[in-house]
């Protein structure tokens, strides 16, 4: 699923959107609006609530790309940013810790095993690979699927304090490797 | 529990930034992580690093293609937030009660509205700390100490090339684009009156933008933003 995505002008497309271009909007939608839903989808877990994020995300970029500085980053990380931060802010305001249904975690352990999915270039995949397995899945439990430090205790079976240091040291090595 | 490092504050910060990227703060904890982003050039650099770090993981969710409505559904939101921006004959009246209290009486709250925050509590006030978008230094803080006029007020001197100016903008959560505030010299406050604005809100955009003198000729900002910040509400 990664790779051979043609090229999107992510910054001429806020420009255009500062300006009230609304085709500019759906232009992005039409490019990246299945890759967006599916990386909330994950997160939230349910279709309705993956679409009304989405949609709330859709119109906080409209409206806030005057705001948008390059210098800052990438207009692409600060799209997927708004979608993710706003699917995370509902989880954790309605999700009940701990209740982490095993099913809806979409057999993951095996799916971040498989070789396969490292075939991404970016420097992220080969710093994660670096990891002790189990503190490589905590980066990802929480990352792609928007799992708690409680969510990723439960689900790996491994003491909350132990998933926390995990994920600690995790994020120390990766800084140290990206750098 | 993890040996070595972690006490080091700047450490502890950048742990905090990747923890709030990842996502798994509470909720409370992520609300605090975003109320200290305006406000913490560092944390939010820090911040912005990690998103950057980690964005290629999010090709690890399967796309999933959108229901037919979803599209018709933004597009329709966002002609009903037009309709609601421009402003309609209900705040004009509403100016008309603002302009019945007394000037010296504003005058007076702008001047003193960290002392007045005690003892008028109704009022709303905000503050917008505006840092350079580069380095993140704060340059000019703005106050509002009621809801038609705001000071602008340097914290340096800043150098502003020659045929060039600094011009003021503002954009609420919902306008469509930012609205000139007028033109500022540096180094020296400047207040403007509302008037012609709806009321200030929480999260209301402020920035100067370096211009042609004269300003922007197309009543957008065309040059680079110099200083932003948003506004929050102080209790």
């Amino acid at each position: 699923m990664n790779s051979s995505v043609t090229p999107f002008d992510f910054q001429g497309c806020l420009a255009a959107c500062a300006r009230g271009d609304r085709s500019a909007l759906q232009a992005l939608y039409d490019h990246e609006g299945s890759r967006l839903l599916g990386v909330v989808r994950r997160i939230v877990r349910d279709d309705a609530m993956a679409e009304d994020i989405v949609h709330d995300a859709f119109i906080r970029i409209w409206t806030r790309a005057t705001s948008f500085d390059a210098t800052r980053g990438s207009a692409r990380g600060w799209i997927y940013s708004i979608n993710r931060h706003l699917a995370l802010n509902a989880v954790r305001d309605s999700r009940q810790e701990t209740t982490l249904d095993d099913a809806d975690i979409v057999t993951l352990v095996g799916e971040f095993d498989e070789g396969a999915i490292w075939s991404g270039s970016a420097k992220i995949y080969r710093c994660l690979e670096q990891l002790q397995p189990a503190p490589q899945r905590c980066v990802l439990h929480a990352y792609v699927d928007g799992c708690s430090h409680a969510e990723i205790a439960s689900l790996m079976g491994a003491p909350l304090g132990t998933v926390k240091a995990w994920i600690k040291r995790s994020l120390e090595a990766l800084r140290e490797c990206m750098t | 529990m993890t040996p070595g490092s972690t006490d080091d504050p700047s450490q502890l910060l950048d742990v905090l930034a990747g923890e709030y990227v990842l996502g798994t703060l509470s909720a409370e904890q992520r609300a605090a992580v975003l109320a200290r982003l305006d406000r913490e050039p560092d944390l939010r650099a820090a911040v912005d690093r990690w998103e950057a770090r980690l964005l290629e993981l999010t090709t690890l969710a399967e796309p999933q293609r959108p229901s037919t409505r979803l599209w018709r559904r933004i597009d329709r939101s966002i002609s009903e937030q037009a309709r609601q921006v421009h402003p309609t004959s209900r705040w004009w009246k509403r100016l008309g009660l603002w302009q019945g209290v007394s000037a010296a009486g504003l005058a007076a709250t702008v001047l003193l509205s960290l002392a007045l925050l005690t003892t008028r509590p109704a009022t709303t006030h905000y503050l917008v700390v505006l840092v350079a978008p580069t380095d993140q230094v704060p340059g000019w803080v703005v106050q509002a100490s009621d809801a038609r006029t705001i000071a602008l007020i340097p914290l340096g001197r800043d150098q502003v090339p020659e045929g060039m100016t600094l011009q003021f903008w503002t954009k609420g959560e919902q306008w469509q684009a930012p609205v000139s505030l007028g033109l500022v010299k540096p180094g020296e406050q400047y207040r403007v009156p509302l008037r012609d604005l709806p009321p200030l809100e929480p999260n209301q955009l402020f920035e100067l933008t370096l211009e042609k003198a004269g300003g922007s000729p197309t009543g957008r900002p065309t040059g680079p933003v110099k200083f932003i910040g948003r506004s929050v509400k102080v209790i």
